[in-house]
C-alpha cells in the first residue's frame, strides 16, 4: 500500500502539466499533421482525403519560397543583431565606466520588450509613413533626402523595414539575459586578467564570450525559432505586401487557412513550419551540447 | 495529512482543468444560451462591421429603441471593421458560434456563408410580411438569392465612381473624360498643371485594387466569357482581355506615385479631401466621409469607356450589403431584422451616415445632400451593375490578381505572368 502511494504521488504532481501540454500542444500537433492529408474548408466540416498531394504542392509553391527566404533573412539578421550586438551591449553596460547609469540604460533598453507588438507595429507604421514619417523627415533633415523612400511600399525594402522593427523591440530582452549571465562570471577571472595586463577587448573575447557560451546558445535558439514563427510584425505592418515581397511562413499559412479558405493546405504549411523549427532546434541543441557542461 | 492535502489540491486542479475544457463547448451551443426560460428573457446576438462612427452610435441607438419596445429582449452587440469582419465571420460560421443576426456582402461572399448550411432561408418571412418586404428594391435581393432561395435582406446600395475635385478641373480648364484615352490625357494635363500624382489609391488595401480590376475587366472582356471565368467550375482566364486590363491598371498606377503602395485607402481619401489629389476612385458611401474632412466640391464620373472593349461601357461597379439570420435565431431576431430594415430606420440611417439605402424612395432631399442625390441618380441610371471583383471570383483567384496588382505597381511582375499564375490556380481549383 505504502509503496504504491509513493509511486502515485509524483505521477499525480506531473499530471496537471502533462494534461496542459497534451491538450494544448501535443494533440494539436498530431491533429494538424493528420489534417494536412485532407481537403477541407472552414465553412464545411466534411473532409476529403487527398493523401500527400498538399506536400507535393509545397514543393512548387512560389509564395512559400519567398516566405521561407524572408524567414531566413529574419533569422540571420536577428542572430547578428539580437545575439552578437546584444552581447556587446550587455558587456558595455556591465563595464565599470557605466556602473552609475547602467540601471537607467537597462530600463530604457528593456521598455520596448514590455510594449505590445500591435502598438509597436502601429508606431512604426507612422515612422515609416511616406508622407509624414519620422524616418523620411529625419533623412531629409540631415540632407539625405535621396535615400527617403516609401519603406513599407517598396518591394525590396519592405521585409527589411519589418525586420528592423523586430530588432529594435527584441534587443533589450536578449541584452537582459546576457547581463544576468555576465553578472554570474566570477570576478577573480577578470582580476587575474587585469594582473596579466589584458585589455578590455582581450577580456571580452577570452573571458566573457566563453563564460556566457551557454546563454548564447539559448539566445540563438530563441531568436532562430522565433524568426521561423514570426507573424505579428509582417501581418500588421504590411500583410505580406506589396505583392508577396514581405510574406513569411506564418502569414502565408494564416492567409491560406482563413482568407483563401484552404485549411488542408494551411495545415501542410504548418507541419512544414513545425518540422523546420524542430530541425533548427535539434541542430542547435546537438551542436551546443547544452546541459553537458555541468 | 500533508500528502492528502496536496493530493486534494491536485485533484481540484485537474477537475478544474477538465471542466474548463468541457464547459467551453456548452457555452457555444446557440439556442440553449439564447433563451433563458426563468424570466422569459430572449437574448439576440447581433454582429455588424461598423465599430466606427457614425454607424456604431446609430446601431447602438436602434438597439436601445428595440429593447425599449420589447422589454423581454436583450441584444448583445459586437462589431469589428471590414477585413477583420470578413475573417471573423468566416470562423464563426464554421462552428456553432454564428450570431443570430449579422451583416453580409452580396454574391460570392454571401454564397460562401450560405454554403455552411447555418444561414436561415428568408423566403417565407419575405412572403408572409409583404408590408415590410415590398419596401425594399426587388433588384437588390438578387445578390443574396441562390437557387431561388433568398438568404439576406439588402439594406445599403453602393457604386464606385471616380470622384473629382470640381474646382481643380475648372481652374485648369479640364473636361471630364469620357473614354479611357481622354482619361490619360486628363491625367497628363493635371500633371502639367503641377499635380505630380493626379490620381492616387491606397494600394495596401488589396480590395481597392480588386475594385479597379473588376471594372476594367467588365469593360474589356466579353460578358459571356466573364460569366464563364467568374464561375469556378468553368473558369479558364485565357482571354487576352485580362492581360490588356492589367496593362491598363499598370498604366494608371504610374500616375499614382511611389507613395501609393505604402498607404491605405483612408490616407488616399484624406489626400483627396485635403485637395492635394484631384481624382480618386471611391464608393458613394464615402461622400459623407470626404465632406466631413474638407469642403471639396465633389463631382463624379463613371469609369470611362475603353476602346475595343466588349463589355457594357456604361455599367457601374457596386453591390448591396445587407443582413442575414442564423438558423438558430429566435423569432425575436426576425422582428429585429424587420425593425432595422424598415423605411423609417433607413431614412434616419441615410441622414446620419450618408450611405444610400436600398429602400424604394429612401433617398430624398430631406435625408441626403445634393452631392449624395447626384450619386444616387448615377446609381439608378446605370445601364447595369457589375459586382465587386473580390466578391465575384474565388478568393484564390482574387488574391493572385490583387497581390499581382501591388507587384505591378512596384514593377515586380508583368501582366502576362499574373494571368499565367491565375490559369494555374484555376486548374487546381477544378
Amino acid at each position: 500500500m505504502i509503496l504504491k502511494r509513493i509511486k502515485l504521488v509524483p505521477v499525480l504532481f506531473l499530471l496537471p502539466s502533462l494534461l496542459f501540454l497534451g491538450v494544448f500542444v501535443y494533440i494539436p500537433i498530431v491533429q494538424n499533421f493528420f489534417n494536412s492529408f485532407f481537403d477541407f474548408s472552414v465553412f464545411s466540416q466534411t473532409k476529403e482525403f487527398i493523401g500527400s498531394r498538399y506536400f507535393k504542392e509545397l514543393l512548387e509553391d512560389k509564395i512559400l519560397l519567398t516566405s521561407f527566404a524572408n524567414n531566413i533573412k529574419y533569422a540571420v539578421i536577428s542572430v547578428i543583431f539580437q545575439v552578437f550586438f546584444a552581447l556587446i551591449l550587455a558587456t558595455i553596460l556591465e563595464d565599470k565606466l557605466f556602473r552609475r547609469i547602467a540601471p537607467t540604460l537597462r530600463v530604457i533598453y528593456f521598455i520596448p520588450v514590455m510594449i505590445s507588438i500591435s502598438v509597436i507595429a502601429l508606431l512604426f507604421s507612422f515612422i515609416y509613413n511616406p508622407q509624414m514619417g519620422l524616418l523620411n523627415s529625419f533623412l531629409e533633415l540631415i540632407g539625405l533626402e535621396s535615400l527617403a523612400k516609401p519603406w513599407l511600399g517598396n518591394a525590396t525594402t519592405a521585409i527589411y523595414a519589418v525586420i528592423a522593427m523586430s530588432q529594435w523591440q527584441s534587443v533589450g530582452f536578449i541584452t537582459m539575459l546576457f547581463i544576468v549571465a555576465i553578472q554570474k562570471i566570477p570576478k577573480d577571472l577578470y582580476e587575474a586578467a587585469d594582473i596579466d595586463g589584458a585589455g578590455r577587448i582581450r577580456k571580452f573575447f577570452n573571458i566573457t564570450v566563453p563564460q556566457v557560451r551557454e546563454t548564447m546558445f539559448v539566445n540563438v535558439l530563441i531568436t532562430v525559432t522565433g524568426s521561423m514563427l514570426v507573424f505579428n510584425e509582417p501581418y500588421i505592418l504590411t500583410n505580406g505586401g506589396p505583392g508577396i515581397s514581405s510574406m513569411t511562413l506564418s502569414v502565408h499559412m494564416y492567409q491560406l487557412g482563413f482568407i483563401k479558405d484552404n485549411m488542408g493546405y494551411a495545415s501542410a504549411v504548418a507541419t512544414l513550419i513545425f518540422v523546420v523549427t524542430a530541425i533548427f532546434a535539434l541542430i542547435q541543441i546537438k551542436v551546443s551540447g547544452t546541459g553537458k557542461d555541468e | 495529512m500533508k500528502k492528502i492535502l496536496s493530493l486534494l489540491t491536485l485533484l481540484v486542479l485537474v477537475t478544474l482543468f477538465l471542466t474548463a475544457c468541457s464547459s467551453d463547448k456548452g457555452a457555444t451551443t446557440p439556442t440553449s444560451a439564447n433563451v433563458n426560460n426563468n424570466e422569459d428573457m430572449v437574448e439576440i446576438d447581433f454582429f455588424h462591421r461598423w465599430p466606427n462612427e457614425p454607424r456604431k452610435s446609430f446601431y447602438d441607438q436602434k438597439i436601445a429603441e428595440f429593447e425599449e419596445a420589447n422589454p423581454n429582449v436583450k441584444i448583445n452587440v459586437d462589431s469589428v471593421l471590414n477585413d477583420s469582419y470578413k475573417e471573423k465571420i468566416r470562423v464563426l460560421v464554421s462552428n456553432d458560434g454564428l450570431p443570430d443576426i449579422f451583416s453580409s456582402w452580396s454574391h460570392s461572399f454571401a454564397e460562401n456563408l450560405v454554403s455552411s448550411d447555418r444561414v436561415l432561408s428568408l423566403n417565407e418571412i419575405i412572403k408572409e410580411d409583404t408590408d415590410w418586404s415590398s419596401n425594399i428594391m426587388e433588384t437588390q435581393f438578387e445578390g443574396f438569392t441562390f437557387d431561388d432561395t433568398t438568404y439576406g435582406v439588402p439594406f445599403t446600395v453602393d457604386g464606385k465612381a471616380f470622384f473629382y475635385n470640381k474646382s481643380i478641373f475648372e481652374e485648369n480648364n479640364i473636361q471630364v473624360p469620357k473614354t479611357y484615352d481622354d482619361m490619360i490625357e486628363t491625367l497628363d494635363s493635371l500633371q502639367k498643371a503641377g499635380y505630380e500624382t493626379p490620381l492616387v489609391e491606397g494600394l495596401t488595401n488589396t480590395w481597392a485594387i480588386s475594385h479597379y480590376l473588376g471594372t476594367i475587366f467588365q469593360r474589356i472582356v466579353d460578358p459571356e466569357i466573364l460569366v464563364q471565368d467568374y464561375n469556378t467550375s468553368t473558369s479558364k482566364f485565357t482571354d487576352e482581355g485580362y492581360i490588356k486590363g492589367l496593362e491598363i491598371f499598370q498604366e494608371l498606377t504610374s500616375y499614382m506615385g511611389e507613395v501609393s503602395t505604402a498607404i491605405d485607402h483612408e490616407a488616399a481619401r484624406n489626400m483627396f479631401a485635403a485637395g492635394e489629389v484631384p481624382i480618386l476612385y471611391m464608393q458613394f458611401a464615402e461622400v459623407k466621409l470626404v465632406q466631413d474632412i474638407g469642403d471639396v466640391d465633389i463631382g463624379f464620373f463613371n469609369f470611362p469607356s475603353i476602346d475595343g472593349g466588349k463589355g457594357d461601357q456604361t455599367a457601374l461597379t457596386g453591390a448591396p450589403e445587407g443582413w442575414m439570420l442564423s438558423k438558430s435565431a429566435p423569432p425575436e431576431a426576425v422582428e429585429f431584422l424587420k425593425f432595422i430594415t424598415s423605411p423609417e430606420t433607413a431614412m434616419e440611417f441615410t441622414k446620419a451616415d450618408g450611405q444610400l439605402n436600398a429602400i424604394k424612395g429612401g433617398i430624398t432631399k430631406e435625408n441626403a445632400n445634393s452631392t449624395s442625390l447626384e450619386a444616387y441618380d448615377i446609381l439608378l441610371d446605370s445601364s447595369s451593375t457589375a459586382v465587386w471583383f473580390d466578391n465575384a471570383v474565388d478568393i484564390n483567384v482574387a488574391d493572385i490578381f490583387m497581390r499581382g496588382g501591388q507587384s505591378l505597381a512596384t514593377k515586380q511582375i508583368t501582366p502576362a505572368e499574373i494571368v499565367k499564375e491565375v490559369q494555374q490556380a484555376v486548374q487546381k481549383l477544378q
